[in-house]
C-alpha cells in the first residue's frame, strides 16, 4: 500500500511538471488586441483561434440567436474576399477551417500547415475589418440556421427538454436563452441586426489571437502588430453580467414531446471560478462534479444505474470557466420499466448524504488524478490546448491562471467537496425538467 | 457551430505520415502484429487491439452480440468484479473502452506514461480474463434494449434499418452494430462466450500503438502481458461474399419531426478495391470535403435548404455502404433531392474540371500531417493499416497515390458510381407523398 501511494505521488509530481512545461508568450496591443503564443515544434502544424468576447449572453430579449448568425456571417464575403472564399483558401492549403459560439465567446479557427499562419492571420484580420454583410447572403445562412435549430434541437427530444429547463432555471441571467435562438426570433432577424451587432462587438479590445503549435513567437507578434493590432481603436461597453437572484424554492417544467422514454434533470445555478475571489468554491465544485460523474467509478453511475438501477444513464457536468455563474446539471436517463419518481428520490437522498459525511478517501483522491491526468491527455490535441487558453483569457480568468487551477484542484479537501454537498446541490435550489413522452407515430 | 467538423474529416480515408514519424512493425511469436509510431513529447501512450470479431461474426438472428461482448470485456474480469475494476482503473487514471464495426473489435487504452506497465497490465486481464458475470451480463442486455428504445427516438436509427435492408439483405452487414430490439433480447451469456472463444486470437490482430514508448519497450511490455495469449479465428476476416443489394429501391419510414432525413445509398468500394484512392479523392469532390464540395455548394450555400450535407463510404474487408446524408424541414425535401439528382447527373456526364480535382487533391495532401497529429488518431489508422493488411509505406505513398489520380481516373469513378439511377432513396421523416 505504501509502495503504492509513493508510485502515485511520483506520477503526480511528474505531471505537475508536464503539464506546466509548455510556456504561454503573450502581447498585448494599444488597440486592445491579446496575443497569445504556445510554440510546439513537435509537428509541422499549427492551430489558429480568432477570440471574440461576444456570444449569446451579449444579446437583447427579441434577438436571440444573433452571436452565433454573426459566427455563419463571417464566412459570407469581405472587401477582398467573396462568399466561401475564405474557407476555399484554407482548403487549398490542406487547412481545416471552423468556428463556434458560446454564451460567453464567439471563435473562429483553423487548423493549417505551420508555414501558413501568417498569411491566415493576415486574411483572418482583413475579414473582421471589412465584412461585406450582405442581405441576400443573411437570407439565405438565416434559412441554413433554422435547419441547424430543427436538427439539433426540435428534432431531438433530449436537446429540447434541456432547452426549456434552461429557460425555466434563471430569471435573470442571460444562459436562461438557447445559444442558437429562440425560433421566432430568428423568423425576426434582418440584415440590420447584423449589421448594428458587428459594429458594437466586433471591435479589436474584444480580439484574443490564440496561436499553438510550430510557429515562432517573434514571427506571429510582427504579423499581428501588421493586422489585427493596426485596426483602430474603438471603446467597449462592459458586458452583460446580471447576479442572479438567489432561488426561493424548488422549481418544476414538464416538456411533453414525441420521444420514446422519459429523461430528468436538475439544475442549479453555481458560481464558476473567479481566481483570487472563491478558488476554493469552485475547485471544490469541480472535483464534486468529477467525483459525481468522472471515470468508470463515477458515483451517479456506480449508485443509480448500477446498484439502485433507477437509470440506464446518469451524468452532471460544471463548467468553472464561465463569467462568474454556471448552470451546474444532472440528469438520468431512465429505461423501460424504470420510473423518474424513483430516480429523483434515489438521487436526492444520495446528495443529502453526501453533504452529511466526508467522501470515500479512494474515490477523492482518484479523481484529483484524473482531473490532472486529463489535462496531459488534452495535451496531444493542439485545438483543445488553444480552446482552452482562447476561454479562459475570454471570460475574463486569464490564461495564465492555467497552471493554477491544477494546484487548486490538488488542494481541495474532503471537508471541501462535502460543503458542496451541503451548500449548492439541495433540492430547494434545483429546478427540474422532466422529458415526457407522447405518443409517436 | 457553423458546420459539425468531425463529419469531414472521419471519412477522408487516410492522412499523412510525418517524414519524421516512421511507422514500426514487429511480429509477436504467438502471430499479433504491432505497429507503433513513437511520439515523445506528450508522458502518454494510445493502444488499439483490433481483432476481426466485429457484428458480421453475430449469430443469426443475434445482431448486437460483438458490442455487447465489447461492453462486457471492459465492464469487469474474472479477478475483479465491476466495482473493484473501477476503482482499478480510476486509481491510475487509465482509460479502457471497447468498440466494434461492422469487421472489428476493438479495446482501446490511453495511460499516462509512468502508469504504462499498470496499463498493460489491465488491458490484459480485460483481453485474457473476462468475468462473465450473469447478473452483469443481464443488466447490459437490458441497459442495451432501453438504449435502443431510446434511439428510436433518432431518425438515423431508421436509416440505418433501411440501409441494411436495401443494400445488405441476407448479408453479415446487414444488421446494426448495435444490433435492434428484437435481437438482442436472443442473445445469451453462451453466445458471448463463443464468439469470444471463436475469435479474439492474436493471429489476424493487430496491437497499434503510438506516444511515449520505443518498439523495444514496447515488445518487451507485449510479451510479458500478452505473451501467454495463442491461437487463431475460427472464421478469417478475408472470408466474406460481395453483398447483393435488394430489388426495391425505396424506403420511407415515418416519424413525427419537423425535418425528414434523406439518405441515398449503394455499395461503395472495399478497401482492397483498386479504385480506392480514386473514389476517395471524388468523394472529396461531391461531399467528402465540407465547404467546397459540390453537395454543400449547391444544397446549403445556394439554396439554404440544408445545415449539412455529406457523402462518405465504408470501406470494409467487402463493400459496404455509400450514402449520401441531408436533413431539411420536411416540405423541402423533394426540392433538396431534386438538386442532389442534378450534383449526381452532372458528375457521372463529366462536369467535373482540373480545376475541382487539383483543389481536392491539394486540400486531401496538405492537411495530412494535421489528420494524424494525436496519439489517438494515430492508433486508429495504425489499426486500420494492420487489420487491413496496408503495406508498411502505406502512409508514405499516400500523397503520391493521391497527387496520381487523373481526371480521367474520377471522369471513370463517376460514371462507375454516381449515377443517379444506382442509387436508393431512404426517407426517414413526417408522412408525405413523393
Amino acid at each position: 500500500m505504501w509502495m503504492k501511494k509513493l508510485l502515485l505521488l511520483c506520477v503526480l509530481g511528474l505531471m505537475a511538471a508536464q503539464t506546466q512545461a509548455a510556456e504561454l508568450k503573450r502581447v498585448s496591443f494599444d488597440n486592445g488586441v491579446q496575443l497569445i503564443v504556445e510554440e510546439d515544434h513537435s509537428a509541422p502544424v499549427a492551430m489558429v483561434q480568432i477570440w471574440l468576447k461576444v456570444g449569446g449572453r451579449d444579446e437583447v430579449p427579441g434577438k436571440t440567436g444573433l452571436a452565433h448568425v454573426f459566427e455563419h456571417m463571417m464566412f459570407k464575403g469581405s472587401k477582398k474576399l467573396e462568399a466561401g472564399e475564405y474557407s476555399k483558401i484554407i482548403s487549398a492549403m490542406g487547412g481545416n477551417d471552423n468556428a463556434f459560439t458560446s454564451t460567453d465567446y464567439t471563435a473562429y479557427f483553423e487548423t493549417i500547415p505551420s508555414a501558413e499562419v501568417n498569411r491566415v492571420l493576415s486574411m483572418e484580420a482583413e475579414r473582421f475589418a471589412h465584412l461585406k454583410l450582405r442581405d441576400k447572403d443573411f437570407q439565405s445562412e438565416i434559412k441554413v440556421i433554422m435547419e441547424e435549430r430543427r436538427m439539433r434541437t426540435e428534432d431531438d427530444p433530449n436537446s429540447r427538454m434541456f432547452e426549456e429547463l434552461s429557460a425555466a432555471s434563471l430569471r435573470l441571467h442571460p444562459y436562461r436563452n438557447p445559444v442558437i435562438g429562440w425560433m421566432q426570433d430568428l423568423e425576426a432577424l434582418t440584415i440590420e441586426d447584423v449589421r448594428a451587432f458587428y459594429k458594437q462587438h466586433y471591435v479589436p479590445a474584444n480580439v484574443t489571437v490564440v496561436v499553438v503549435g510550430d510557429v515562432d513567437f517573434k514571427q506571429v507578434k510582427r504579423t499581428v502588430a501588421k493586422t489585427f493590432a493596426k485596426m483602430k481603436a474603438r471603446k467597449v461597453a462592459p458586458r452583460f453580467n446580471p447576479t442572479e437572484p438567489e432561488p426561493l424554492g424548488a422549481k418544476r417544467v414538464e416538456v411533453v414531446i414525441p420521444a420514446q422514454l422519459p429523461l430528468i434533470a436538475f439544475t442549479m445555478p453555481v458560481p464558476s471560478w473567479v481566481p483570487h475571489h472563491n478558488d476554493k468554491q469552485a475547485a471544490a465544485i469541480a472535483l464534486a462534479t468529477e467525483m459525481l460523474a468522472g471515470g468508470k467509478s463515477a458515483i451517479l453511475n456506480q449508485v443509480l444505474v448500477n446498484e439502485k438501477r433507477v437509470a440506464i444513464a446518469a451524468g452532471a457536468g460544471y463548467d468553472p470557466f464561465t463569467m462568474g455563474l454556471d448552470l451546474w446539471y444532472a440528469y438520468g436517463s431512465t429505461g423501460i420499466g424504470q420510473d423518474t419518481a424513483k430516480f429523483e428520490q434515489a438521487f436526492w437522498a444520495l446528495m443529502d448524504k453526501m453533504g452529511k459525511e466526508l467522501p470515500n478517501e479512494r474515490k477523492f483522491e482518484a479523481a484529483k488524478r484524473r482531473m490532472i491526468a486529463n489535462t496531459v491527455f488534452s495535451q496531444d490535441s493542439l485545438y483543445l490546448r488553444a480552446k482552452h487558453i482562447g476561454i479562459l483569457e475570454t471570460v475574463g480568468i486569464g490564461a495564465d491562471e492555467k497552471d493554477r487551477w491544477l494546484d487548486l484542484i490538488r488542494a481541495v479537501t474532503p471537508e471541501q467537496v462535502r460543503d458542496v454537498f451541503k451548500t449548492w446541490f439541495i433540492q430547494s435550489r434545483a429546478t427540474t425538467g422532466l422529458l415526457l413522452p407522447k405518443a409517436v407515430k | 457551430m457553423r458546420l459539425f467538423y468531425w463529419v469531414a474529416l472521419i471519412f477522408f480515408g487516410i492522412t499523412q505520415a510525418q517524414a519524421t514519424t516512421p511507422v514500426q512493425q514487429h511480429t509477436m511469436k504467438n502471430g499479433l502484429n504491432i505497429m507503433l509510431m513513437e511520439a515523445h513529447h506528450v508522458p502518454m501512450v494510445a493502444m488499439k487491439l483490433i481483432m476481426p470479431a466485429g457484428s458480421r461474426f453475430d449469430a443469426q438472428d443475434k445482431g448486437g452480440s460483438a458490442a455487447l461482448l465489447a461492453a462486457m470485456l471492459t465492464d469487469h474480469t474474472v479477478k475483479h468484479d465491476y466495482l473493484a475494476w473501477a476503482g482499478k482503473l480510476d486509481d491510475a487514471s487509465i482509460l479502457l473502452g471497447a468498440g466494434t464495426d461492422k469487421d472489428s473489435l476493438s479495446i482501446s487504452l490511453t495511460v499516462l506514461k509512468e502508469a504504462m506497465d499498470e496499463g498493460i497490465d489491465a488491458f490484459s486481464e480485460a483481453l485474457l480474463q473476462p468475468g462473465w458475470d450473469k447478473q452483469r451480463f443481464k443488466l447490459k442486455q437490458q441497459n442495451t434494449i432501453s438504449g435502443l428504445t431510446k434511439a428510436q427516438e433518432e431518425a438515423g436509427t431508421f436509416s440505418a434499418i433501411a440501409e441494411g435492408e436495401l443494400l445488405f439483405p441476407s448479408h453479415p452487414y446487414g444488421h446494426p452494430t448495435s444490433g435492434t430490439l428484437d435481437s438482442v433480447k436472443n442473445i445469451t451469456l453462451r453466445d458471448l462466450k463463443t464468439l469470444y472463444a471463436q475469435q479474439v486470437k492474436p493471429v489476424g490482430a493487430t496491437l497499434a500503438m503510438s506516444g511515449d514508448i520505443t518498439m523495444d519497450e514496447a515488445v518487451k511490455l507485449v510479451q510479458r502481458y500478452l505473451g501467454n495469449w495463442h491461437g487463431a479465428p475460427k472464421k478469417v476476416l478475408a472470408d466474406i461474399e460481395k453483398p447483393t443489394p435488394s430489388d426495391k429501391k425505396e424506403r420511407h419510414h415515418v416519424m413525427d419531426k419537423h425535418q425528414m432525413l434523406i439518405e441515398w445509398v449503394r455499395l461503395g468500394p472495399s478497401r482492397h478495391d483498386d479504385d480506392y484512392i480514386t473514389m476517395m479523392v471524388l468523394n472529396h469532390m461531391l461531399g467528402g470535403g465540407g465547404f467546397g464540395s459540390q453537395l454543400m455548394e449547391e444544397i446549403r450555400e445556394r439554396r439554404g435548404l440544408t445545415y449539412g450535407v455529406y457523402s462518405y463510404f465504408q470501406p470494409y474487408e467487402t463493400h459496404g455502404a455509400y450514402i449520401i446524408r441531408l436533413q431539411t424541414r420536411s416540405d423541402q425535401a423533394e426540392e433538396a433531392e431534386v438538386v442532389l439528382k442534378q450534383v449526381l447527373a452532372d458528375m457521372t456526364s463529366g462536369k467535373i474540371t482540373q480545376d475541382m480535382l487539383d483543389k481536392s487533391k491539394t486540400n486531401l495532401m496538405g492537411g495530412f500531417a494535421q489528420r494524424m497529429d494525436s496519439n489517438r488518431e494515430r492508433v486508429g489508422l495504425l489499426a486500420m493499416m494492420g487489420f487491413y493488411h496496408r503495406p508498411l509505406n502505406y502512409l508514405e505513398n499516400w500523397t503520391k497515390s493521391v497527387e496520381s489520380v487523373t481526371l480521367a481516373d474520377v471522369l471513370q469513378g463517376a460514371k462507375k458510381y454516381l449515377q443517379p439511377d444506382d442509387w436508393k432513396q431512404i426517407w426517414v421523416g413526417p408522412e408525405q407523398e413523393r
